[in-house]
């Protein structure tokens, strides 16, 4: 009889598991397929009565929101590609010194590290802004690039001193014994197996380039590099009461948000493994 | 006894030098990060404090004036109302952890397609936030987004809600759409936790009688408690600071009702170029989140040491 009990409640666990699920993919697809049926509608059709199956498609808005977007996703792709690379140059020593060495100041210095995570960055943009203006970086690429490290190292520092916290402890010594420097051994036999680490971290970094609006909305101006997310909130923020195009809108927001979907795809593995606290 | 002393200092001035010698290598490895962290965090911070207790144009030069950016603060209306927004958007957090946590332990029960699932859960979280607030932006569209278009046409509701004219409901739409954005963050750490708690566990309270009540309460709560705590701390900040939707959506209004600290700060700074005031908002902001900072730094810890073992 207690067995009978105890299938019921299994059956409905899972049932209650399964609608879980329904609903929140639902959720999370819906709207996203609703937004791909708009993008491909002429402007006169979204404001009669809603429907999802555009009755005359076109590329109108796939084509002239590409085209106005064009250079501004340079500028993004560029500026996320900097991030990436800069980051990894800086956090990859650090990262395998917290890792595997043992020094004086480890804990204290990797915590003062690591709680940067939690400082409310929002609160550096303005001191940033005028630092950035008097160094002579303020609306540059490279000011931007600069300014995301911010962001980036100390995530950074977390996921791959984990992956180098992980490898086998004798590997450095038995590459030395076979003839490789300190520094050999850790470009020939560290650097290839903390590979997955140094990906996902790489994507990471480029995403929070891609994606950020923060720095990018305030650290360039129109006559500078823009990237492409600051130049969808001037269509629709600040309520500048023109008629938006609404087709083109949506266009533009998928447009920008492929890439790091596409790129989250791809990296996925590695960036779930990098995520087990 | 100052003899004593002085020797000390000596004696440890030296061991400092022995340290440096021997680790040299190893301090030059965490240099980079170090510098960068000072340059780019800890010298702007410490110039944003100086700039809270000045009068401080866009590009002008600064005059002293004390604490009387705080006192104008504590005395502006607004700023209460801010608060209070603050406070209350800050539930979020916990409808997201809500959100994460049944998805987490709904994923678990799948038997196939869970790639397909997580993949789904995670699409509006790889997206730059600005680009979701977008769409939302465009489907709560009281007069021809899609949301209210089928809730009137099916008669839900008799007519359209303009919203953006009321401030709970404005608030009740930007908290909305901020969970719906970023709860992923908090499934992707639950879930590799939830996936790390070993089987055995399960088999005991199994055979000890436990049902799935229990057994939630008492085995996996438990074994998640450090990962949720790590990703409330890192999550509650984050949400406080992140103004780009609460902008797009409804630009801090109606009035002030939905302009959270954060937000209040970027219009003091950007729209009315007064970055004394601006980093005074900051500074209280920084302090409310203050101690969020310690949980996190205690659960990490304790996290990493379970790990290790």
């Amino acid at each position: 009889m207690s067995t009978t009990g105890y299938d019921a409640t299994g059956v409905t666990l899972k049932a209650t598991a399964y609608g879980v699920v329904a609903f929140l993919v639902l959720g999370n697809l819906v709207p996203f397929l609703f937004i791909l049926s708009v993008s491909f509608m002429p402007p006169s059709e979204f404001f009669t009565d809603p429907h999802l199956v555009p009755y005359e498609p076109t590329l109108e808005a796939w084509t002239s929101g590409f085209e106005e977007l064009r250079g501004n996703l340079v500028n993004s792709f560029l500026i996320g590609a900097g991030t990436a690379l800069l980051a990894l140059a800086i956090t990859i020593p650090g990262a395998y010194a917290f890792a595997r060495k043992e020094f004086y100041g480890k804990t204290a210095g990797f915590y003062a590290i690591i709680s940067a995570m939690m400082f409310p960055y929002i609160l550096l943009v303005i001191p940033i802004m005028d630092l950035w203006t008097a160094l002579g970086v303020y609306n540059t690429i490279f000011g931007m690039i600069l300014a995301y490290q911010v962001f980036v190292t100390p995530f950074s520092i977390w996921i791959l001193r984990d992956f180098f916290e992980n490898l086998p402890t004798d590997i450095e010594e038995a590459a030395q014994v076979y003839g490789c420097t300190q520094f050999t051994a850790f470009v020939r036999v560290i650097l290839p197996l903390a590979a997955p680490g140094i990906v996902a971290v790489g994507f990471l970094a480029f995403l929070t380039g891609w994606n950020d609006f923060l720095f990018a909305n305030l650290l360039t101006t129109g006559t500078g590099p823009v990237p492409a997310v600051p130049v969808l909130y001037g269509t629709i923020g600040g309520g500048s009461g023109e008629r938006v195009y609404w087709g083109k809108l949506m266009a533009e927001t998928l447009i920008i948000g492929t890439p790091p979907t596409i790129i989250y795809l791809v990296a996925r593995n590695y960036l779930e493994s990098a995520f087990s606290v | 006894m100052s003899t004593r002393r002085l020797f000390d200092i000596d004696g440890r001035t030296e061991r400092y030098r022995s340290i440096l010698r021997e680790n040299w290598f190893t301090y030059l490895l965490i240099m980079p990060v170090l510098l960068f962290l000072i340059v780019l965090m800890w010298l702007p911070f410490l110039q944003g404090i100086y700039m809270s207790f000045n009068e401080w144009p866009f590009g002008g030069d600064p005059t002293w004036i004390g604490a009387a950016n705080y006192e104008f603060l504590l005395n502006w209306e607004p700023f209460y109302t801010s608060l209070k927004a603050t406070a209350i958007f800050s539930l979020t957090t916990v409808f997201q952890l809500g959100v994460a946590l049944a998805a987490a332990l709904a994923v678990r029960e799948l038997r196939r397609g869970k790639s397909f699932v997580s993949a789904a859960f995670l699409l509006s979280y790889t997206m730059p936030p600005l680009v979701i607030g977008t769409i939302w932006a465009y489907l709560l569209e009281p007069d021809f987004g899609p949301v209210f278009g089928y809730l009137t046409e099916l008669n839900v509701l008799e007519e359209t809600i303009y919203w953006g004219s009321s401030g709970p409901m404005s608030l009740a739409v930007v908290m909305f759409v901020t969970t719906w954005t970023f709860w992923p963050f908090m499934f992707l750490i639950i879930s590799a936790s939830l996936e790390s708690i070993p089987e055995e566990l399960y088999e005991s309270a199994r055979m000890y009688g436990a049902g799935p009540v229990q057994t939630f309460l008492r085995v996996t709560l438990p074994q998640l408690k450090s990962a949720i705590l790590v990703a409330l701390s890192i999550r509650i900040i984050w949400n406080m600071t992140k103004i780009s939707q609460v902008l797009q959506l409804t630009n801090g209004g109606p009035g002030y009702d939905t302009s959270i600290l954060a937000v209040l700060l970027y219009q003091f700074a950007y729209e009315r170029g007064q970055m004394g005031i601006s980093y005074a908002i900051g500074i209280i902001l920084l302090v409310m989140t203050l101690g969020f900072v310690f949980v996190f730094i205690r659960e990490f810890e304790r996290a990493s040491e379970g790990a290790g073992a």
